[in-house]
């Protein structure tokens, strides 16, 4: 696969639509050897858990939400980045907070921080273009966890 | 009798072991239907959850914290929530955050309820 983008405009069929490209990029064989099934679901839960966290939070005003995929396969290594164009949040701060606040056994709080652990680099800031833009990167040789209290 | 809510379906096994077919999601989107309908069981008498995950391609954290919410409900009272026939996302999210210390697994779920028996 070379790069690819998409855009999705209806946050009540984003999930539905991304695992749909997903699935349809496993059947193509998509991604390189290299970077193995396992490698592709961890990139694809990163995935869900941004959009999932924009759909629940994301604060897009009167504005029609307008969220882009890009995606840019690397042998080893995926990068994604994932543009939209609500307000944004602190997400550093947020991530801090659900750290020192994650119970033992948490029920919710883990989104962003499974999404973190999930990937090798992580980056979020609002772009020139006034969207907000979260990066990140997935390799084929991370072995990725999440300390959770148990 | 089969439950059927969202994408999960409970059956019955014995008066306190329940199959949960979670079916094609646990996530953000129906957690919050789990974790009602394994909280009637719960009141029902129920103590053991078998949790189907051979048909499940989304699981999130939402959805693993209703899991997480299940369990601190079952275990005071010796309960168990147990995984079989853990699909391959599954088990990529059971491996990210190391819930295979907590859930204990199983091939299938004859061998889930014979553990259980």
């Amino acid at each position: 696969m070379v790069a690819t983008r998409h855009r999705f405009t209806d946050l009540a069929r984003i999930t539905d639509d991304a695992h749909d490209l997903f699935a349809q990029w496993a059947e193509e064989g998509a991604f390189s050897p290299l970077f193995d099934e396992d490698k592709v679901l961890l990139m694809r839960l990163a995935v869900h858990e941004w959009l999932a966290n924009l759909v629940q939070h994301a604060d897009f005003g009167d504005r029609k939400p307008e969220i882009l995929l890009d995606v840019y396969p690397n042998g080893k290594r995926v990068r994604c980045v994932i543009e939209d164009n609500s307000r944004g949040f602190d997400l550093d701060l947020h991530m801090e907070r659900r750290r020192q606040a994650l119970d033992p056994f948490p029920d919710r709080g883990m989104g962003l921080l499974m999404l973190q652990a999930a990937t090798e680099y992580l980056d979020y800031r609002r772009g020139d273009n006034g969207r907000h833009r979260l990066e990140f990167s997935v390799a084929a040789d991370q072995d990725p966890w999440l300390t959770i209290p148990f | 009798m089969h439950v059927t809510t969202m994408s999960f379906a409970v059956e019955p096994w014995t008066q306190q072991t329940v199959i949960v077919r979670v079916g094609k999601a646990l996530d953000f989107r129906n957690a919050a239907d789990f974790k009602a309908a394994c909280q009637d069981q719960v009141r029902a008498g129920v103590r053991n959850f078998v949790l189907d995950f051979s048909e499940t391609g989304i699981l999130d954290s939402t959805g693993l914290g209703s899991i997480f919410s299940l369990y601190r409900q079952v275990s005071p009272m010796e309960g168990q929530v147990v995984f079989a026939a853990v699909s391959r996302p599954v088990q990529v999210v059971v491996q990210l955050t190391r819930t295979y210390k907590v859930f204990r697994q199983f091939p299938t779920v004859e061998a889930a309820r014979e553990a259980l028996r």
